[in-house]
Parts: C-alpha cells; sequence; structure tokens
C-alpha cells in the first residue's frame, strides 16, 4: 500500500517538473539542479600581457565555462612560432601544448575551461615559451572580515564568533561553521546541540555562539560561505582560560598598591615622631586654633610648616 | 609683640599680593604633582583609552555602537557631576580620604565590571561607581596641587596634565595587549587593580595640607537643625559662589570652551579621511595634535609661572587662538595640502594644551584659595552638560550638511564666543591682578574664618 502510494507520489512529482520546464522561463537564479540538465553559462576573461607576467583574480559565483584568452605582445626578438601550454596550480595541464603563430605582432592563447565545482577553482597559467606567464586565479568571493588574532574567552562563559562578507561581494546563499577535531572539519550542527552553539545568519554575516565553554572547546573554528560553485573558508582561533590566568597580575598590582600606601604612611609617621619630639612645647601643628602663636604663620594655604618655626 | 606689629606692618605693605608672595611653592609639592600625574592619567587617560574595549562589547553584549559609547559617557558624566560632592566631602573632612576612598571606587567599579553580564551592569559600575570614584579624585587632586604652590601654580599643573597626553599614547598598545592576552573581562579586571593605584597617590597628600580652615564649621552652632545642617552643607558645596557675577561669568567662559574644544579630537581623523588622506596620514595628524598637546601643557605652565603677563590674558590669547585654529582646519584640509593640516594641527594642539594648564589656575585669582575647592567642583559639574550638548552637536551638523565644516566652524565660534565672555570679567583690562578676593568678608555670619587678618586689621588700625 505505502509504496503504491510512493510511486504516485514520484509520478506526479516527475509531471510536474516537466511540466514546470516547458512551461517557466528560467529567469532569475535558479537552485543548483540536481543533474545538469540546463547548460552552463559562458564567460570569457582575456588579458593583455605586456611586461614579465601578470596575475588576475576572477571570483566566480556560479558553475561556468570560462574561457581564458591570453595575449601576448612578445619580446623583441619576435620568432614566428612559439609553444604555450596550460597550468593548473603549478602543474602542467596534459594535452595543453599548443604552437602559437605569430599574428598582428601578437601571441594569443585562448582555452575554455569548465569550471564546475571548488576542485575546478584556483590557479591556471598560461605560459608562453617558458618564462612569460599569466596566472588566472579563480575562487569564490573570499571572507572580507574575519578576525586574525584568537579569540579569548573564559570557562563557564559564552563567546561570540563572526565572519562578515562584504556587501559589495556577492551575496553567500548560505552560512556553514565547521570545528577542526584534529584531522578534517566537522560542520557544526546547531539543532543537534541546541544549549551549546547557536547559529545566526544574517545574510552577509554569520555569528556562531559557543556557550558553556570548556577547555575542550579550545582549537580552530572554520566559518564557510557557501556559493554554487564552492565554499570559502574562514578561519578562526578560540582560546580558552580560567579565571585565575588574570587574577594573577591582579593581585601582583593590589599587592603592591598595598606596600606602597603602607610604606608612605609608616614614613610620614615616623616624620611625624621626630617633629613630634623637636617641637616647642607649646606649638600646635594645625592652624585652626586661634592662637597668638599661630597667627605668624598662617596662611590661606596651609603647608608643611614643621620646617617654618617663626619663634614670637 | 613688636615682632608682631612688624610683620602686620609689612604685610599690608604688599596688600595685593602678599598671598602670592609668601605662598608655599615647591617642596612636597612636587611630590604632589608626581601623584596628580600618576592619578590625572589614571582617571582621564584611562578614560580617553576605553575605546578599546568598544569592539569587544559590540560584539559580546550585540549591541548597538550607540549603546555602547554610552559607557564612556556616564563615565565622564558621572566624574563631572559628582565633582562637587567630592570638593564639599574635602572641605567637610580631609582630603587624603577622600581621594583614597576615589580611588577605592574607581578600581571597585572596573572590578565589578568585569563580571558584568549584561550592558546595565557595565552602566552601572564602569559608568556610575567608577565615575564617582574619579570625580572624588580629580578635583580634590587638582586644588591640593594648587593651594601648594603660588608662582609655579601653572607649571605644576602643566606637569602634571601633561600626564593625559603622554598616558594615551601609552594606554592605547597596553590595553589593546590585555584585550587579546585575558580578554574584555580580564583586561578590566587588571585595570580595575592599576586604578587603585590612585589610592598611594592620596596618601601621599598630608593631613595639615587643607585648603580650608574647618574653624568656621567649630565656630557656629552645633545644633544639628535643619538651616544649620543646609547652611553648613551649602558652604561645604561653596553655592554661594553661583551668586557672584566673576564665578559666573567664568564659568560660562569655561562651558563655551568645552562645547567646541573637543570637537576636532573626535573629528579630526573622520574629516582628513573624507578630505582624501589615507588612514596612516590621519591618524599620524591625531597623534602629532596630541604631542603639540602635551607640549603646550608644559610650555604654556612654565611661561605663565614667569609672570610676565596675568593668566586670564594668557587664557584669552591661548583660547583664542585655539579657537581660530579649530576654524582655519576644515579650511586646510580642503585645500587638499596636507603640510598645512598637519600644520593647523599642531598649532591647534599645542594651543589647546595650553589653555588646559591656565584654566583651572585662574579659579583661585577669581574665587580666593579658600574656596577654590569648592569653586572647583561647581565648575566641573556645569562645564559637563557642554560636553554632553557639544558632540552631539558637531555630529547632527555633520549628518545635515554632510561634510565636517560647519561642524568645526561652529565649534571654534563657541570657542571664539567663550574668549569674548571671559573679557566681561571685573579688572580684565587692568595690567595688574586685582586685589585678592580673600580680603573681602564675604559672609557676615563667618566671624571665625579670618581670624587672624580681623585681629591684624584692627591691629594696623589702632
Amino acid at each position: 500500500m505505502a509504496a503504491s502510494w510512493k510511486q504516485l507520489f514520484f509520478q506526479i512529482l516527475l509531471l510536474f517538473i516537466c511540466c514546470g520546464r516547458i512551461n517557466t522561463e528560467t529567469t532569475g537564479s535558479t537552485p543548483a539542479p540536481l543533474v545538469p540538465t540546463t547548460p552552463l553559462s559562458t564567460d570569457v576573461k582575456s588579458v593583455v600581457l605586456t611586461g614579465e607576467s601578470h596575475t588576475e583574480n576572477i571570483e566566480l559565483l556560479n558553475p561556468v565555462n570560462l574561457s581564458l584568452e591570453c595575449t601576448w605582445t612578445g619580446n623583441p626578438i619576435k620568432l614566428p612560432n612559439i609553444t604555450g601550454f596550460w597550468r593548473k596550480d603549478g602543474n602542467e595541464i596534459q594535452n595543453s601544448h599548443l604552437t602559437v603563430q605569430l599574428e598582428n605582432n601578437q601571441y594569443n592563447i585562448k582555452q575554455v575551461f569548465s569550471i564546475v565545482s571548488e576542485k575546478d577553482l584556483g590557479n591556471y597559467s598560461c605560459v608562453f615559451g617558458n618564462e612569460v606567464k599569466v596566472d588566472f586565479i579563480l575562487a569564490a568571493p573570499q571572507i572580507t572580515e574575519v578576525r586574525d588574532k584568537p579569540i579569548v574567552s573564559y570557562v563557564g562563559d559564552f563567546v561570540v564568533i563572526e565572519c562578515k562578507m562584504d556587501k559589495t561581494k556577492p551575496m553567500p546563499s548560505t552560512w556553514n561553521w565547521y570545528r577542526d577535531n584534529g584531522t578534517e572539519k566537522v560542520q557544526i550542527m546547531a539543532a543537534a546541540e541546541p544549549g551549546r552553539y547557536e547559529i545566526k545568519n544574517n545574510e552577509w554575516e554569520t555569528k556562531l555562539r559557543v556557550h558553556n565553554l570548556t577547555e575542550a572547546d579550545r582549537g580552530l573554528y572554520y566559518c564557510g560561505a557557501v556559493y554554487a560553485i564552492g565554499t570559502t573558508m574562514g578561519q578562526v582561533k578560540l582560546k580558552v582560560i580560567t579565571f585565575l590566568e588574570p587574577l594573577k597580575p591582579f593581585v601582583t598590582i593590589v599587592g603592591e598598591v598595598i606596600i606602597l600606601v603602607a610604606a608612605i604612611l609608616l614614613y610620614e609617621r615616623s616624620q611625624s615622631k621626630q617633629t613630634d619630639r623637636a617641637a616647642f612645647p607649646g606649638r600646635v601643628e594645625n592652624a585652626d586654633e586661634n592662637s597668638t602663636q599661630t597667627q605668624s604663620e598662617d596662611k590661606g594655604n596651609e603647608d608643611s610648616s614643621s620646617m617654618r618655626q617663626r619663634k614670637i | 609683640m613688636t615682632n608682631l606689629k612688624a610683620k602686620s606692618e609689612s604685610r599690608d605693605d604688599d596688600d595685593d599680593d602678599d598671598d602670592e608672595a609668601e605662598g608655599p611653592d615647591g617642596g612636597w609639592g612636587w611630590v604632589l604633582v608626581v601623584a596628580l600625574f600618576i592619578s590625572t592619567s589614571l582617571v582621564f587617560g584611562l578614560m580617553r583609552s576605553l575605546g578599546i574595549f568598544f569592539v569587544e562589547f559590540v560584539q559580546y553584549f550585540q549591541e548597538s555602537a550607540q549603546a555602547i559609547s554610552w559607557i564612556s559617557s556616564t563615565g565622564l558624566a558621572a566624574q563631572q557631576f559628582f565633582s562637587p560632592l567630592g570638593a564639599a566631602l574635602c572641605n567637610a573632612f580631609n582630603a587624603r580620604v577622600v581621594v583614597m576612598m576615589g580611588g577605592f571606587l574607581a578600581g571597585l567599579g572596573l572590578i565589578l565590571a568585569s563580571q558584568a553580564t549584561c550592558l546595565v551592569h557595565l552602566y552601572l559600575t564602569m559608568g556610575v561607581i567608577s565615575g564617582l570614584g574619579w570625580g572624588l579624585v580629580f578635583t580634590p587632586m587638582v586644588a591640593t596641587v594648587m593651594a601648594n604652590f603660588t608662582r609655579r601654580r601653572t607649571l605644576a599643573l602643566g606637569l602634571g596634565f601633561s600626564s593625559i597626553g603622554l598616558s594615551s599614547f601609552a594606554f592605547n598598545p597596553l590595553f589593546q595587549l590585555l584585550v587579546e592576552m585575558y580578554a574584555w573581562r580580564g583586561a578590566l579586571l587588571i585595570l580595575g587593580g592599576l586604578s587603585l593605584n590612585i589610592v598611594p597617590c592620596g596618601a601621599l597628600i598630608r593631613p595639615q595640607q587643607r585648603v580650608k580652615p574647618p574653624a568656621q564649621v567649630d565656630s557656629e552652632s552645633k545644633s544639628s537643625s535643619c538651616g544649620d545642617v543646609l547652611r553648613r552643607v551649602s558652604s561645604y558645596l561653596e553655592l554661594s559662589l553661583l551668586f557672584e557675577r566673576p564665578y559666573i561669568t567664568y564659568t560660562l567662559a569655561v562651558t563655551l570652551f568645552n562645547v567646541g574644544y573637543f570637537v576636532p579630537y573626535f573629528h579630526l581623523v573622520a574629516h582628513s579621511r573624507q578630505a582624501g588622506f589615507s588612514e596612516y596620514q590621519a591618524a599620524f595628524v591625531m597623534s602629532a595634535a596630541g604631542a603639540a598637546d602635551i607640549l603646550g601643557r608644559v610650555v604654556s605652565g612654565w611661561f605663565s609661572g614667569l609672570g610676565h603677563f596675568r593668566l586670564i590674558h594668557l587664557l584669552s590669547l591661548w583660547t583664542g587662538l585655539a579657537g581660530l585654529f579649530i576654524m582655519l582646519l576644515p579650511v586646510s584640509s580642503l585645500s587638499g595640502s596636507y603640510t598645512a593640516l598637519m600644520a593647523i594641527s599642531l598649532l591647534y594642539g599645542f594651543c589647546s594644551g595650553a589653555l588646559t594648564s591656565l584654566v583651572f589656575a585662574v579659579v583661585p585669582m577669581i574665587v580666593g584659595v579658600e574656596r577654590m575647592m569648592g569653586g572647583l567642583g561647581l565648575l566641573q559639574l556645569i562645564e559637563s552638560g557642554a560636553g554632553l550638548l557639544g558632540t552631539p552637536l558637531s555630529g547632527l551638523l555633520k549628518d545635515i550638511t554632510g561634510s565636517y565644516l560647519a561642524s568645526f566652524m561652529v565649534a571654534g565660534s563657541f570657542v571664539i564666543l567663550g574668549t569674548l565672555t571671559m573679557t566681561t570679567l571685573p579688572h580684565y583690562f587692568s595690567c595688574t591682578d586685582p586685589p585678592h578676593p580673600q580680603r573681602r568678608s564675604l559672609h557676615d555670619k563667618d566671624k571665625g574664618l579670618h581670624p587672624e587678618l580681623e585681629q591684624m586689621n584692627h591691629k594696623t588700625a589702632e
């Protein structure tokens, strides 16, 4: 019974999908299809090389057929034919050697690459002869704002780790968080441990909150901005310390304060004892009294008048 | 007896400045300058460097920037609001105890803040408690130092206040390091410990060094009727000063200074960036202005101590120039020349530092050394309103007009307006200082205030 309902359901579903494809135009962003039935769009990037080498950064969001063109004006010795080839991430691509003719005083190499997933991203270089090259660095948009210094927090406290993408760059479809457990990155599922982890995604930024920190929580955390082409990672290091750490310098400083205060008060007491012994019998130090003796040394200001002893 | 009469005659000869000629000037005073240096750096230097915690608080508490900036505003406002309280307590009790209490409270506030779990905790601890502590420290320390100097008063103040600039230089990287090592909680805890260093500074104040003799308290009736208590409180707070025209004029002038004086420090960097200079260039201009500020404090303190000019004239000079340079700042940067901007900023920094050494030193000339403590407290309280008004106003002008030109112009004009207000002080245009206000008998009831002076007057009248 259940099986036949399932079959019916799937058939209806397929029907809708097919009808949907015929009737609607594919405008706007479509979610990544399970089977790529729509052809990839084509993009062309060309660079004219004037010097020895050049680097071009290309930001990709979606799978694309990318045509890379290199044009070289050549060196003073203009050979009619030179060899050119392509490299990916430093390794020569098989069967990419070409013989390039000198046309209009220029050498031209062109190649179409199918960039579908993350492994297709990287550093593509077209090389003329053996020295001159142009680097095309294909990457998904890099995360702009992530903390480069370690985040410090305390045992039992919580911590908020943030990653932000520049608003001028394309918006990631979603954000993921990963933890490094020594060998690989494990995705943090906030739903699995609601008391511990909390992820708030806000289009261009993401915040991971870790509650009830323990020393085991320290290590590397990764925020990943997910695009159709792949995920770019940002790395944050978390350090968890106990409250004893700042307590040590604090106690040292408080100790120093107490010692200073005691020293000052003791010094003053010994000073006043000396002056008391040397003072006149009827002499008053505080100029509060209306005595004739203090008339001569009283002013608006008081000062340590132990030095100035006016004799009457 | 003959000696006494001879002394009284000689005192009549230098009627105008007898306090100045025979006042203390150095000795233990220099130790107090060191104490003022340390305590001012731990109060204002610390307050200025709290910006480091800003980013941490925003991230931890997930609050808006404005809510977080209220923390330092509350601290500053509390420091200024509780200044008269500090002055009154010094008049009632001992300056030493008040400053030590203040240092303890300042440290306690920061220590408690390290345990905060919500923003309100920070307002109460870092804002109110620490602000109360700072208020109990600053005014008494300044008044005590001024009481211990006469001719070198401005130099002592200049040296003491130079700590604000120097400590901002030192504290910024230090706080950054503390936050990186211990997070904001640990850093606040350690800062609380550092603030406790104000307590030994207060301990350096010798108990005899009382600015205002409490004789008048003893001579009044000991009954605790409402009227008597109120009268005593008002005499501690020096509320009678609020009815005197010179004091009110001066306070108004200082309030006007405060509206405009801080604006460049807040907006200079943003304005330089807007004028097209790079981040490093803008930051360097700020640092250079800060260095000129420190230099200005010390130089002006030393120069005015030489006695060639009246303090009030020098103060008008520095404030007028400062106002002028504030107005010239946007003009110079709009011209696009970096050297012009740097030159005007240096001049502004120098003048603004120069005027801070003198602002407080003029108070005893207007109210007399006796009432200086209360006068300073009330001044701080009244000028706090200006601080609350000044920066939001300049921010508002910037939001409305889109550039900083209007806010700088308005700020500079407020400062110049303050200078003009000062010219209405009595005896402003005379070349020598007027007779010291202490000579006038201010209260009929305060017979016990100057017993020896009264007797002296009677003696010379014979």
